[in-house]
């Protein structure tokens, strides 16, 4: 006979895990499917070459706060963070560089080498940002108050607002006015030395199909912004064993509260009849149950796996309405040696190389997808994992991950063949190359993950791994679609928990510490 | 008594202005209105700029323009005459067209030849759109509140602003917050998939702004031109008989009427402040009027930046001020015309001439446009929205003669290498060779062509930066925001000196709310004293 659960969870990613563990914890008998072969999901770790390690999707798994820390005891399953430092370093051409280090001094100096008067504004600015950020944080870690005329509704309303109030008169007000800023706005009334305007200015439109004049790109800022400390921007933790090794703790934590995991065990179908969940189909298996958390996107999960069938047209409209059209590609290095950036040391490499010099080269670089273009000069964010983490590559060489921004899922007049992919990478190689002029005959291996590959092998929606477009309409109670941002879906008994969901990907966990909430509200 | 003493002085004698006075006026106040040019209308005027040809030189359409006001200053007695637009037109680089017409089944029938699923969805979409404008059309009609007050009077309006929301059904707010913060493309993409309907309703949310269609923010804007009724009918375009000069003069004629008085050729160098207090302005000749309240008309940053000392004012508001974006976007090209544009889509002379053309063939063709500005140039290939108001007014134009306005966007206020003569020509130029690709017989029928720069509205009308909504109507530009908080609410921090221009809310296009609600507050005040 086979066993029963209480409860399926759909997809062994961070979200999946969390919620799983938290709901074991309380009790419930939970089984977790991931379709690919390991824990993690797309967050496990591969090898470019032997004894190379890549994060293949990401190296940034967000903010990990210090309550789902301690609920789900990951310091014990293995969680080791390190504080990055320096958070952001950014070369130019000309050979000047700037770096945002730990210590605010030490940041305020490199600025003063470009402007005293930004120097002077720099900590009055971080101070703000990481004010405003702090506001997010508290709006991330309940559910997504609703603006509707329900009693509980208008008290959770009244809390934010009292919250809001709590910023004092004076930024509750900025705050107010920042938020549907465009990022280019924001940063050029701060700041007039462009490299810094570029490095902070990635933040704005990071994973997302806007460039740096749009509405809302000031929100994205602060969104990437919250639970960091002032001043460090771009990366807010890292972890030994990079992000795989955050999921291999969720995934530690989620065993001990007796979670069962299968990998290799793909959900083709959910079942439902009469409005409430009955099962899943996998690929060799029915496994019957009344409970089903799915951590893929809304899109997947309902008009995929349960059918549209289910749901009323307004709803499959607005499904179908979301926008995920992913912008990044990854590329992946092995290396010899450690580039030798001009301006730089090794100690300033250690955080996220930022080339987008200025708001304007952003600007442009996202010109291109808007006509369904690979930008001819993107934005590149690389990180040299190996550095930090001595475990990454073999002793004396290196791995290296690089985002590329804009390297839009969807292409007008080509695919993501393999000619695509080998053009985006050999451009990458070149724009690198000019920086560090070693840096072409450093390479071992090359691995281009286009966001046709992320997903198809790995899951992300039209290539976004947010699962969903951060755009002022697509977040809060807007999230993943509106009216429906609560976990719950209209079939009984399934809900979601994925980046797709508020709070999103890069509050880790959080979505599914959240939608675990929302099963154990309605099995009480 | 001294003729130098009024209860109040508005600078500036746009329709706001004239608005604010009107008000005053009709409470009783003794009024006078100062204009620095030799007429009134600020950027709504109407002006022979070649013998027998009137144009409308800058703001050319009216819809949004409050019923109130229409209604309490009688300006229909006093010459106000609004001819429909109904039709708009979007020529296709095919040969194509795309028609929109006032008769609604034309329009659907129209739209099924190139699309049979927008024909269906247009109905809704109006519908919806018609209900979005209805419910935020009261916001308009509103003081904005100050969030972070616990007066009575704010948080009264706050209770007034939530109980009206809560009027909203929870899917018209979803709705609501989706046109708040989308682009005007991807809201459009959820309904349509014929590219000229969807880029040609897009327009409408770019006017105005250094925005392209695809830019958050640009829905909302979608919206405010929803928002215009004229004799009740929503989105209706209208037309002032004699061109808008002709609505201010009926603003300024009510206003007299009501005891108002008008000087004309009256630049104001100086606001006078003694003590905190507004006593009066110093006019560029030297003069001085006095009044305990003084109203200007103009635009944020000459309201607070020019008209009075920067150490009259706290620092926050000043740095306030300097943030508040301008950035000119438009410019301007009219014509007289020998004869119609004859366009090769709809050849001859028709219907289609006596409403809209606009040239917007799709999103790429705007956002191509907007590229260019972004980068400090003027668009080669602009959108533009044009109309022959010598069809609808034969006064306008000699006989058998005509006259074309065309909104031309993008031109930015900053240039690169700065504007001259040569390339206000060459601006000329290229709005002249993109419309004749779609009517060839356009070059042969200018008699006259006006080129208006950004530069040149500011030169002219004042408007900082050439902004025809005396600043951008972006979303963190809005309500209590507008022109900077705490002072949205018409009120500065000089007592006694008011604001009630376009860069106050709600601002934009020939409303006159602005002017409206300021005016209650003034007299609010007033009478409690």
């Amino acid at each position: 006979m086979t066993r029963t659960y209480d409860v399926v969870v759909i997809g062994a990613g961070l979200n999946g895990l969390a919620a799983a563990a938290q709901l074991a914890k309380s009790g419930k008998r939970v089984l977790v499917l991931e379709r690919r072969t390991a824990v993690g999901g797309s967050f496990a770790a591969e090898e470019l070459l032997p004894g190379f390690r890549i994060d293949p999707v990401t190296d940034d798994f967000g903010y990990l706060s210090p309550e789902l820390v301690r609920e789900l005891n990951l310091a014990r399953h293995g969680l080791d963070l390190l504080p990055p430092d320096p958070s952001l370093h950014a070369p130019s051409l000309d050979g000047r560089s700037l770096t945002l280090w730990r210590d605010t001094s030490r940041t305020v100096a490199g600025i003063a080498a470009f402007s005293k008067q930004d120097a002077v504004r720099w900590s009055p600015f971080i101070a703000r940002m990481a004010k405003f950020a702090g506001f997010l944080q508290q709006l991330y870690s309940v559910q997504a108050p609703r603006p509707s005329g329900g009693i509980r509704d208008l008290l959770e309303l009244a809390t934010v607002g009292r919250k809001l109030r709590g910023l004092g008169r004076t930024d509750m007000v900025e705050l107010l006015r920042v938020l549907p800023m465009s990022i280019d706005e924001l940063l050029d009334d701060e700041f007039e030395t462009v490299l810094l305007k570029g490095m902070l200015g990635v933040g704005g439109v990071f994973g997302i199909h806007q460039g740096a004049r749009a509405a809302g790109t000031a929100f994205v800022f602060l969104h990437h912004h919250v639970g960091a400390e002032p001043g460090t921007f771009r990366m807010r933790q890292r972890a030994r064993g990079g992000v795989a090794g955050v999921a291999d703790a969720f995934a530690n934590a989620a065993k001990a509260a007796g979670v069962e995991i299968r990998t290799q065990a793909q959900v083709t179908r959910i079942i439902a009849r009469n409005g409430h969940v009955t099962g899943v189909i996998t690929n060799d298996e029915e496994i019957a149950t009344t409970r089903v958390i799915s951590s893929a996107d809304a899109r997947t999960t309902l008009l995929g796996l349960t059918g549209a069938e289910f749901f009323d047209p307004e709803l499959t409209r607005e499904v179908g309405n979301v926008r995920y059209r992913g912008v990044t590609a990854r590329v992946h290095f092995a290396l010899d040696a450690i580039p030798q950036f001009k301006d730089a040391d090794a100690e300033s490499l250690r955080g996220v190389i930022s080339i987008a010099p200025s708001l304007e080269y952003i600007e442009r670089a996202y010109d291109a997808v808007k006509y369904g273009g690979i930008s001819q000069q993107p934005i590149l964010e690389v990180l040299i994992p190996s550095l930090i983490d001595p475990t990454a590559a073999p002793a004396g060489k290196h791995v290296m991950s690089v985002n590329v921004q804009y390297a839009p899922y969807h292409l007008r007049d080509r695919n993501w063949d393999k000619q695509t992919c080998d053009a985006l990478g050999d451009q990458v190689v070149r724009m690198l190359n000019d920086h560090a002029p070693q840096f072409a005959s450093s390479i071992l291996a090359r691995r281009v993950i286009s966001p046709a590959e992320l997903d198809a092998e790995y899951g992300m929606p039209e290539g976004s791994i947010d699962h969903g477009e951060l755009g002022l309409d697509q977040i809060l109670f807007m999230r993943p679609v509106p009216g429906w941002s609560r976990y719950r879906t209209p079939v009984e008994g399934l809900y979601l928990c994925g980046s797709g969901t508020h709070p999103g990907r890069s509050i880790t966990g959080a979505a599914g510490r959240l939608a675990a909430r929302a099963v154990s509200a309605d099995t009480k | 008594m001294s003729t130098n003493r009024y209860d109040a002085i508005v600078i500036g004698g746009g329709h706001n202005g004239l608005v604010n006075a009107a008000y005053l006026a009709r409470a009783g106040r003794k009024v006078v209105v100062l204009e620095k040019r030799h007429l009134v209308g600020g950027a709504a005027v109407s002006e022979q700029i070649f013998p027998g040809f009137t144009f409308s030189v800058f703001s050319y359409v009216v819809s949004l323009l409050r019923p109130e006001i229409i209604r309490d200053l009688q300006l229909p007695q006093h010459g106000l005459q609004i001819l429909p637009l109904e039709s708009t037109i979007t020529p296709l680089p095919n040969g194509d067209y795309l028609g929109m017409w006032g008769d609604r089944d034309r329009t659907r029938r129209e739209l099924a030849r190139h699309s049979a699923t927008d024909a269906e969805a247009l109905d809704e979409f109006g519908r919806l759109m018609h209900h979005m404008a209805m419910a935020v059309r009261p916001i308009l009609g509103m003081m904005p509140p100050d969030p972070t007050s616990l007066g009575v009077r704010d948080l009264k309006a706050f209770a007034r602003l939530g109980g009206h929301l809560r009027q909203i059904d929870e899917k018209h707010l979803h709705l609501l917050h989706k046109l708040m913060t989308m682009s005007s493309a991807d809201f459009l993409d959820e309904w349509f998939e014929f590219e000229p309907l969807k880029a040609t309703k897009s327009a409408s949310g770019i006017i105005g702004t250094f925005l392209g269609p695809r830019s958050p923010g640009t829905a909302y804007v979608l919206l405010h031109h929803y928002m215009g009724e004229i004799d009740g009918a929503f989105r209706a375009w209208g037309f002032a008989k004699g061109g808008t000069g002709a609505i201010s003069e009926s603003i300024a004629s009510a206003a007299r009427a009501l005891g108002a008085e008008i000087r004309l050729n009256t630049g104001v160098a100086q606001v006078m402040v003694k003590n905190g207090k507004a006593v009066g302005v110093v006019l560029e000749n030297g003069d001085e009027l006095l009044a305990p309240v003084v109203v200007s008309g103009l635009d944020p940053r000459r309201t607070f930046l020019q008209l009075v000392e920067e150490q009259a004012l706290p620092t926050d508001l000043v740095d306030a001020v300097r943030k508040y974006k301008f950035r000119g976007s438009s410019g301007k090209v009219n014509l007289a015309l020998s004869e119609l544009p004859d366009f090769t889509c709809l050849p001859g002379r028709g219907q289609h001439h006596y409403g809209a053309v606009s040239i917007s063939p799709s999103y790429d063709y705007l956002e191509r446009a907007y590229d260019d500005a972004k980068y400090g140039e003027f668009s080669k290939k602009p959108y533009m929205d044009i109309v022959f108001p010598s069809m609808l007014d034969p006064n306008m134009a000699p006989p058998g003669q005509h006259v074309m306005s065309a909104f031309v966007q993008y031109a930015p206020y900053k240039l690169n290498g700065g504007w001259t003569d040569e390339k206000r020509e060459a601006f000329g130029d290229a709005v002249i060779d993109t419309l004749a690709e779609y009517a060839p017989n356009i070059k042969r029928a200018i008699i006259h062509r006006q080129v208006i720069t950004p530069p040149d509205i500011e030169r002219i009308t004042g408007l900082s930066e050439g902004n025809i909504f005396a600043g951008e109507l972006s979303l963190h530009q809005l309500f209590f925001n507008r022109p900077a908080h705490p002072w949205a609410g018409y009120r500065t921090p000089i007592r006694g000196y008011y604001q009630c221009g376009s860069g106050t809310h709600p601002g934009g296009g020939i409303m006159g709310a602005s002017g409206r609600l300021a005016a209650l507050r003034i007299l609010d005040h007033r009478s409690r004293r």
